[in-house]
This record gives structure tokens, sequence and C-alpha cells, in this order.
């Protein structure tokens, strides 16, 4: 497409970072929208919330093509005092200048405010969208994040955003100037001569025509090549990722053989897109300049019987240049325009997703500080996916202070229940209480801030250890940071760290180890001082020697409390008030390790499976 | 630059690309005088014959040109895309021969990116450089010396207008560059907010924290925005000046062209010609200095090409074959082995044990103890730093590496399944292997209970790396995967880990009915799952600790006494 830019036409642009990009940056793989109006709408009205831009760039645009249509007729009519036979007529030929120079400097002018406007409007409007889409995001329910791949939602903040913004900035401007321009040439072509203008709009039929075939064919290619390079990726991420295994089985020469064979069918795709491409811009040249060679001939023709002058063809010459050049323009923007209203639909796909909300008004009697912490599952059924249950007809009684063990095989539904309990996801049917008030009647914000939870993947954020710490409360001072820190343990390694307290973590922590990152996990908790506490295996991961330095810092964070442990270690299991072990969605026993043990159930056996044969 | 070689298979579409590309670059040329001639001579000297003669041969002129521009298309097409399939398959052939150190260190998305992306940018360049660098060179230079010769005096404009355009293009470049890898970093800040958000949603909601996040978002959100607007703002100043200098020469030619008229040295259809060159040489101009910004581009990414590219191996293969007698001994003297890059204490010190063929051995310890690391080294995924790994008697640096690893069948912690059905994942073990042998494998592995429940059964499509299927499922399809190889040593790297006892102990007794053999080493963590081996060796801090059967160690090593009563007692490694 950068093959019509190296034409010899006059850099009237619009196009604010015309060098950020490749100049050969095939973008014509797009996806097709569903529902085009309607999107469209969505994405004018945020730019409707920067009205006055949008007013203003209108203004500012429609004043550029006016001065970009005279401009031809000043400079015809300059030249025109040159080829007078009675000689240059001077004064005239300066005045001409004089205001064609006044033209093109207001013209420059504008085109500044152009752009500058054009990048306004775009990077404010991005902006809203941006904020809302994160809005949305932060409320949207586990469910949804939980079922949705993330990688695919990182990339409506960016990739689909980012397209919208290209459009806005470049697209909708010469969309606006390229109809306005077309419109006012053909007037003024017109006006010069209607015989000449149905000459030149006969080679504009014909340059939509070529552009259009062209296009499809360029389409087909570029998409299959981004096929094509998308599998290729797949396969070097699939042999990269698996090479041990690769090599464990000596299968690199089959790799390699696989990757030549896609190789190649990449490069003939690549051959053929390329001649597509790089066809485009000659095969233009020769429709335009047929319709030069016709223009000359008949308007040849016509000044030999006085009808035109030769300015008059001249200035014709320009404005059917004027008149194909929006065209051209507007058949490459329709791609980039597909691309970012399909882009728009996706981020509104997502906005327009549901919310977490509190049913109703909720009880203001509940007092997260005030908890004593007595909980009760009553009569569950659960499923994450209709007709699968996870819980059926689940019972529990916690009692405030309690330390509880969750224990069964992998999908017996233990993280459910602190799905549950939390409201990440909604019960099917029973009740939960706290304190005998149905967890449903109380805000989940009151309801989480009774809750604290410490999960097997740790959570940390890129921002300091202190902020980290002190995640769920902000205002804590730095002698309660410190002396959680010291309660998890945690203080000793922090301590060792080049800035302390203030070194910032890197993305996600990867700059700690593991257990570290578990210390500071329960850290966080140790200061959100919750009534109640979730620890979702949260030693699951760490090796021996530091599980036991948690163990004493769970211990200590524990005590007071109501905990409710999903377990993984017999040795937190061992010390639990109460053991309850779900099967198939159900509590089949409770009791703790003795009783259990002597029940000789299902306890019992996942015991014995675990270390069978030892005894004999 | 070192690529360029990978030209050389295309030289004659190399060499025809910028020969074609001088043809319709000739031809752009020469159009304007044409059409000042038609204008001049035809239009107003008003002879209709030449408009209509030299209309004919502009015609066919620009139908040679458009062909020469269409053909440059393809020879350009053809020399860069097989230049960059050529340096494709190269690149990725050096990939599968890299030693797992040298993968590690580059990480998977980098090589992917290199293979991907840096490969692409480098052959836009070099169709980029076959056609745009020759064809703005021409069109400048040309267009310079069309303009010249159509009046002398026209190159005061040039003269003048140049090199305003030239400083002018470089300052902005030079000061939205550095602006640009500003913008890039706030845009990596957003992301990574949103990356945490998403990925850490239950921890936000849980601490209702939502307000702070969309705060912490909000600042970074406008920090973009504003960034963005400084490099746009700096870069809409651009269009305009540009647009000036051009628009004055535009002026400054008409001005120049009336005195000429007047002195009666040119016509008027001259002054059009020199219009149209002015704007192509100011054109070229822009052009070129886009170019730099583009070979910056290719260069680096040629240079990260270069990086995997030129890269030796540092584990070759060594020539020693051994012949078809089944071995399956294996031992390491004196071995002790550190990662590399990595500083301190070594992983495995001076380790000496020997495994005798067909005896089932077990490598028990903590973690970090140095189980994986030891036998990573008998396939030779690492070599060891000093001592000796020998495989029936022959160190293996002399091995040729296809033998050894035929040798070995290997079952990895994380098993790794790749795209395609059940049948074509346990077939990487032999590729010529029969339908039943693979359910014969599957059946051994244990895995066969469970595919056999598949809807497709064996013909099922494991999706991604088998994500569908649980931890126990993938391993034992791995399982039956390295049993369909038929190897002389199987070593199970902690891979039985996801299997309950019961599916483990039969494993076990269908290993030692079918494959009664072969070596088996056997690393775990369960004490339970070696108790039964012929001989269990402990490792502690990267030293053999203990060896002996179960009942010897109890009684000898405290070690593996302590293991035993944390997994009985207290549970400390045991899982429910």
């Amino acid at each position: 497409m950068a093959e019509q830019q190296k034409r010899p036409t006059p850099p009237v642009n619009n196009s604010p970072r015309p060098l950020g990009k490749g100049p050969r940056g095939p973008v014509l793989v797009h996806e097709k929208p569903k529902d085009v109006l309607g999107t469209l709408k969505r994405i004018l009205s945020y730019m409707g919330k920067n009205r006055y831009i949008f007013f203003i760039l209108l203004a500012v645009m429609l004043a550029i093509t006016i001065l970009n249509l005279i401009a031809p007729s000043l400079q015809q009519k300059a030249i025109d005092t040159i080829g007078l036979t009675s000689g240059v007529d001077y004064k005239n030929l300066v005045k001409y200048l004089i205001i064609l120079g006044g033209v093109y400097i207001l013209t420059s002018l504008i085109t500044y405010f152009q752009g500058w406007f054009s990048a306004k409007l775009s990077q404010t409007t991005v902006k809203i969208m941006r904020t809302d889409l994160f809005r949305k995001i932060v409320t949207l329910p586990i469910r949804y994040i939980d079922t949705h791949n993330h990688g695919d939602l990182m990339s409506r903040m960016t990739n689909d955003v980012e397209n919208i913004s290209n459009c806005i900035s470049q697209s909708i401007g010469s969309l606006f100037s390229g109809v306005l321009t077309i419109i006012g040439s053909l007037i003024i072509m017109l006006y010069y001569s209607p015989v000449l203008t149905l000459i030149s709009i006969s080679t504009i039929i014909l340059t939509v025509l070529f552009t259009s075939i062209m296009t499809k064919f360029m389409r087909k290619y570029f998409t299959r090549q981004q096929i094509l390079l998308g599998k290729l990726d797949g396969h070097i991420e699939e042999m990269v990722v698996g090479y041990k295994t690769v090599v464990s089985y000596s299968k690199e020469k089959d790799a390699i053989d696989e990757f030549n064979k896609m190789s190649d069918s990449l490069r003939k795709t690549g051959v053929k897109a390329q001649i597509c491409g790089g066809s485009m811009g000659p095969l233009m040249n020769i429709v335009s300049n047929i319709g030069f060679v016709l223009i000359a001939g008949f308007g040849g023709y016509f000044a030999l019987k006085g009808f035109i002058t030769i300015g008059t063809i001249q200035a014709f010459i320009l404005y059917s240049k004027q008149f194909s050049r929006p065209i051209n323009e507007i058949a490459n923007q329709y791609a980039q325009i597909q691309t970012a209203v399909a882009g728009g639909e996706r981020i509104f796909t997502v906005m327009d997703e549901i919310s977490e909300k509190d049913d109703k008004e909720n009880n203001c009697d509940f007092i997260p500080d005030e908890v004593s912490g007595n909980i009760s599952f009553k009569n569950i059924n659960f499923s994450y996916v209709p007709d699968k249950p996870v819980l059926k007809g689940f019972n529990i009684e916690i009692k405030s202070g309690q330390k509880i063990a969750i224990v069964g095989a992998t999908g017996s539904g233990k993280t459910t229940v602190v799905n549950l309990l939390t409201r990440f996801y909604d019960i099917d049917s029973g009740e939960i209480e706290i304190d005998g008030i149905n967890i449903k009647d109380i805000s989940k914000d009151k309801l989480r801030e009774t809750i604290g939870i410490v999960l097997q993947d740790t959570v940390l954020f890129s921002d300091t250890i202190r902020a980290n710490i002190a995640y769920a409360k902000p205002q804590a001072k730095l002698s309660e940071i410190e002396s959680a820190a010291k309660t998890a343990n945690a203080d000793r390694f922090i301590n060792r760290l080049p800035d302390g307290y203030d070194t910032v973590l890197s993305e996600s922590g990867s700059n700690l180890s593991q257990g570290q990152r578990q210390l500071l996990a329960i850290a966080r908790a140790v200061l959100a001082d919750p009534k109640i506490l979730i620890l979702d295996e949260a030693t699951s991961s760490v090796d021996t020697r530091t599980e036991m330095h948690i163990q004493s810092a769970m211990v200590a964070l524990m005590k007071n409390r109501t905990s409710l442990i999903i377990a993984h270690r017999l040795s937190t299991i061992i010390d639990a008030d109460k053991i309850i072990v779900i099967n198939d969605g159900r509590v089949v026993e409770q009791g703790n390790h003795e009783e259990l043990l002597e029940k000789k159930g299902c306890y019992y056996n996942l015991y014995q499976n675990q270390f069978a044969g030892i005894a004999t | 630059m070192k690529l360029a070689k990978y030209l050389k298979p295309y030289w004659l579409f190399t060499l025809l690309t910028p020969l074609s590309m001088v043809g319709e670059v000739l031809v752009d040329l020469s159009q304007p005088r044409l059409m000042a001639k038609i204008v001049d001579e035809g239009v107003v000297g008003g002879n209709m014959e030449l408009i209509i003669h030299t209309g004919i041969m502009m015609m066919l002129l620009i139908c040679f040109g458009g062909m020469c521009g269409v053909g440059s298309a393809a020879f350009s097409g053809m020399a860069s895309q097989g230049f960059a399939r050529d340096l494709r398959n190269d690149t990725f052939k050096r990939v599968m021969g890299l030693s797992f150190e040298q993968t590690d260190k580059f990480t998977t998305g980098s090589l992917v990116t290199r293979l991907t992306n840096d490969i692409t940018q480098v052959q836009q360049f070099v169709d980029f450089a076959l056609r745009m660098l020759v064809r703005d060179s021409i069109l400048f230079v040309g267009g310079i010396i069309m303009m010249l010769s159509l009046d002398i005096n026209f190159g005061l404009v040039l003269v003048c207008a140049l090199p305003v355009e030239m400083v002018l293009i470089m300052i902005l470049i030079k000061k939205a560059t550095p602006i640009y890898s500003i913008v890039q970093k706030k845009l990596d800040k957003v992301n990574s907010v949103v990356q945490e958000n998403v990925a850490g949603a239950r921890v936000v909601k849980a601490f209702v924290r939502e307000e702070h996040e969309s705060e912490r978002f909000d600042k970074a959100n406008v920090d973009l925005m504003q960034t963005n607007l400084k490099v746009q703002k700096i870069m809409s100043i651009l269009n305009p000046l540009l647009m000036i200098v051009m628009n004055l020469s535009v002026i400054a030619i008409i001005l120049i062209g009336g005195f000429q008229v007047e002195a009666g040295e040119m016509k008027v259809g001259q002054i059009m010609a020199a219009l149209t060159y002015i704007n192509q040489i100011l054109m070229g101009i822009m052009m070129i200095s886009m170019m730099f910004q583009s070979i910056s581009r290719a260069h680096a990414s040629g240079k990260r090409i270069c990086e995997v590219l030129y890269i030796e191996p540092v584990i070759k293969s060594g020539s020693y074959v051994s012949g078809n007698s089944k071995g399956g001994a294996v031992s390491f003297k004196n071995v002790s082995f550190k990662y590399p890059g990595t500083n301190g204490e070594p992983v495995i010190k001076n380790l000496t044990v020997d495994i005798k063929p067909g005896e089932n051995f077990a490598v028990l310890g903590a973690t970090g103890s140095g189980k994986s690391s030891l036998i990573n080294l008998i396939p030779r995924f690492y070599d060891a730093d000093e001592g000796e790994v020998l495989v029936d008697g022959v160190n293996v640096k002399e091995y040729d590496l296809d033998c050894l690893r035929k040798k070995i069948g290997m079952v990895l912690q994380k098993s790794e399944l790749f795209s395609g059905t059940v049948y074509d994942n346990i077939a990487w073990g032999d590729k010529y292997a029969s339908k039943t042998d693979i359910e014969k494998a599957a059946k051994i592995a244990q895995a066969d209970e469970f595919v056999s429940l598949m809807p497709a059964g064996y013909d099922g499509y494991i999706a991604e790396k088998g994500a569908s299927l649980s931890g126990g499922q993938k391993q034992r399809l791995s399982i039956a995967r390295s049993i369909l190889k038929k190897p002389e040593i199987l070593i199970f790297d902690d891979s039985t880990s996801a299997l309950d006892l019961g599916t483990e102990s039969r494993l076990q007794s269908a290993l030692d009915e079918n494959l009664k053999d072969i070596t088996v080493i056997k690393i775990a963590q369960r004490i339970a799952s070696v108790m039964n081996c012929d001989r269990i060796a402990v490792l502690e801090h990267g030293s053999l600790c203990a060896l002996g059967t179960h009942e010897e160690l109890l009684k000898t090593s405290e070690v593996y006494r302590d293991i035993y009563n944390s997994q009985m007692k207290n549970g400390g490694e045991g899982d429910l």
C-alpha cells in the first residue's frame, strides 16, 4: 500500500506518525465485524465525549480540503500569465504567486492543527475506552475470568484499542477529506469542462474496479500468509518448549522436515502476496496515465478548436490527480476501518458483560470487625457447568475460632468451597451463613473484608514489598507492616534485600523465590487481620525446609480466628480441630485425625493409599 | 551483513529486480518530459498529430514501465522470500541442534520471535532495499539531473530546499525516536497492570481493592496518553514543515520559469515538468530518510538472528556406534556437575555409582539434592564438568548422539505432549510401530484404561499440550511413548508423581512382566514409589549419602530413616 505513497503526489497525508511504521508493513489482515453500524455508533459516541475537538477537527479538515482545491487553480492562473503570447505578465504573476504562497502557508498551518487535533482526539478517546474497559475488567465476575483466555483479554486492551486509535487518527481524516476532495474536484472539473470530466470519470471507474479486484487478491494472500506464519509460530513453540522430549526421541530431523515444509509454503504464499502488492502501484500508474493521455489528447483537440485554454488543461490534469488519489486512499482505509470495527466489537463484548453486583439493598448490621466467625454451609448445590454438579447437598458447620481442614481428591470440590464462601461464584441452591446471616444479604465488599485468603499461586504486584504487604490495609504504619512480616517469618529475607521493604518487585514478583513469595502473601494476610482465614494449598510448592518456616508462621496466623485449610501436607491436617473429607461433591466424613483413622473409612483409605505397603 | 550470502542462490532474481526497477524508473522519469512535449508542442503548437503520436508512444512506454514494475515486484518477491525461507530453515536447524543450556538462555519466546518476526523484518528489508532503495535513489538522482537539464537555474531551488528538508527530517527523527521507546515502556506498564489484575483477580477481589487498582491503572493510562501526545505533537510538525519547503520550491520554480520563458530559454510545459521533478526529488529524500529507520530496525533483527545462527552447540556428537547387543549398564565415576552459567556449589559433587544391566534402580532425595541433574547427564542433556559418565562401559561423550539417545527412554518430570492424536503421540517412540504395538505399550503404561474411555479412543485429538488431560493421564501417555521406544535404559524422572499408588504398582508389575531385561532408573520423592526397587541411592546436597535396599537403608541410613519417618509419621512430603 505504501506503493502509492511514493508516487509523486504532494505530501498531503493525514498520518500523524509517518515514521513510526515500516513503509511496507502489510496491515491488510483484518477480521470481519458482525454488527458494523452498531459498533461504529458506539465508537463514535466515545469520540463524542470530546465533541469540541471532534468538531474543530472536522472544520479544520474542511478548510484543508478547500485550500487543496484552490491551490491548483491558482497555480494554473500563475502559469497562464507566463504562457501568454504577449510575453510574461509579471504583475499578475507576482500577485498570483504571493496569493499562492499565502494559501500554501495557511494550508501548512492548518495541516499542523489537523495532525495535532486528530492525535488529541484519538488519544483521549482511547484513553477513555481503556479506562472503561479496565473498570469493567476489575468488576467482572471470577467466573468470566476463569473461563476466558487471559491473553485474549489482554490483547483487547492493547491491540484492539491500538487499532481503534489508528483508525481515528488516520482513517477518519482521510475518509472525510477524501470524500470532500472528490466532490470538490468533481465540481471544479465540471466547471472547467464537462466533456473532459466525463473522460476522466471513466478512468476513475477503471481505477476503482482495479483497486477492488487487486485488494481482494492481496487480502486473500496476506491473510493466508498470516495464517501460515501463525502455524509456523505454533510449531516452533511446541518444538522448543518440548525440546527435551524432541531430543530424547532424536526427533530433531522430523521437526526440521516439518518446519521446512511449512517454511516453503510460507515462501510460496509470500511471493504471491508480494507480487500482488507490488503490482498494484505500476498497474495503477498505467491506468492513471491512460487518463492523462486521453485528457491531453482531447484537451489538445479542444484547445485547437479554441474551446479551452492551455492553463485549463493543466489545471484539469492536476484536478484529475486530486480526484483519483482519495479513491485509492479510501480503498486503503477500508481494511483498516474494518479491523478497527472488529476490534471495537471485541472490546464492547467485554464491556457488555454483566458485572458482579449485589443483588439487593444489603443488611447494614453486618460489620466486618465484629464478626465472630461461625460459618455454616446448608444444603449447597453448585455446578460450574450446567448438569455437572460439583457440590451436591453439601453441609458443614464451623464454629468460631475453629481450625478446619478440607481434604479430598483432585476435582472433589475443595477449592469450590472457597469460591462460594467469598462469593467468587454464586451457589445454585442452599444457603451459606456467617454468624447466622446469609452471605447473599451481605455486600460483597464487606463480606470479603471479613475473609483473608492465601492462595497456592501467590499473587504479588509490581510495587514495593511494603505496598504488597500493606495491600489490604494501605494506611498501615511501617511498624505494623514490619511486625506482620516478622510474624510471617519474612522479615529476615526482606532485610537482606538491598532496599529492604522498599525493594520494588519485578513483574509478578519473579525476583523472589516461590517460598519467599508465599511468606509475603502470609504477611499480607497477617496484616489484614481477617476474622476468617482461608489457606488454599498455600504451602504446596515449597521445599521441606521453607515449609518448616511457613509452618510456624501459619500457626501464628491461625490463632484466634476461624481458619479453613485446603490441605495438602499431612502435618497441617493432623493438628486441625476438624477434618472434612469431601468426595464427589459431598461431605463423606468429618472428625479429627484419630477419629477418622479409627473409622477406617474414606480418610483411612486415602491415608493408606498414600503409604500402602510401608507397614508390611 | 553476514546474512547476504543467503541471497546467493537467488542471484539472478536479486540482479533482475533492480534492473527492471531501473526500467520502471526511467519510464517514470521520462513521463513528465513527454507530457511537456505534448503540452508545449502539441497543444500550444496546435499539432494534433504530434499529440496522438507522442501519446501513443507514451502509452507504450508506460506499459513497458508497468511491466518492469510488476517484474521487479515478482523478482524481488522470489529473491527475498527464498532468502527468508533458507535463512529460516537454517536457523531452525540450528535451534534443533542447540544444547539445553543454550535454549534455556534464549528462552522460548525469544526463539519464536527471532524465527518469525525478526526474519520477516529482514525479509521485508531485503525486498525494500532491492526495490525502494534503488528506486528512490534513481528517482532522486535522476530527478536532479532531469531538472538541471531543463534549466540549470533550477539548481538554485534545489540547493536551498534539499538541505533544509534533510535537516528538518533529521532533527525530528532524532527528537521522536527516544520518545517512541518511552511510549513502548509506558505501554508495557499499562499491560502489566492489566495482566496482574486479570491473573490476580481473586486477590484483588478478596482484599476489596478494585478502587485502588483502578487508580493505579488510571495513572499508567494517563501517562501513556501524555507520552503518546508528546511524540505525536512532534511528528505533526513534520508534515506541514515539509509541505512548506516543497510548496515554496514550487513558487520559486514558477518564478524562475517565468524569467526563463520571458528570456525565451524555456517553454511553459517545461515548468510543469520541473514541478513534477521537484516533487519527486523531495519525496525521494523523505523516503531515503525513512529507509535509515528501516535499516536500523533490520540491523537489530539481523543481529538477533545471527546470535542464534552462529552459535556453536556446546554438546557435540561423538562417533561411537554400539552394536545390537543388549546392554544397559550405567556408571558414574567421580562425577561433578554445575549448571553452566551458575556460580557457587556444584549440583553434583564427586559422585560414583554403578548401575547394573537389568537393575531396578531408584534415586531418592529432597528437592535440590541433584536427582534430576544426575540423570540428565546420561543422555547428555548436559555434560559433566568432571569425571565420566559411562553407558555400557563407553564414555557418553564418545557416543554418536542418536545412538546414545536411542538406548535411553526418558520419561520427563513435565510430560510434554504434542498436538496430534493419541496414536501420534505414543508413536513418537517409534514411528514405524503398528497399532497393536502402540496399544500394547499403552496397556503396559496403564494408559489404555482411560484412552479406551475417550470418545474417539486412540484417534482422539490431543489439544494443545494435552490441556484436556489430567496430570496422571499425561504421565501415562509419556510412559507409553517411552515403552514403545524399546529402550535399554528406561528413566523415570519423578514421572509417576501424579499416579496413585495402586496404578503405580500395577504399572510396576506390568513393566516387570513385559520389559524384564531393561535397566530402570526411577527418581521419586515418595518412599512408597521406590521401596520395592533392587537398590535405592539416597542423594543429599549432590553427594551419594547411602545406597542399598529398603531394608538395609532403614537400618543404616539416618537420612533415609528421616525421610521415611517424615512421610509416615508427620506426613512431610506426603500428598493426600
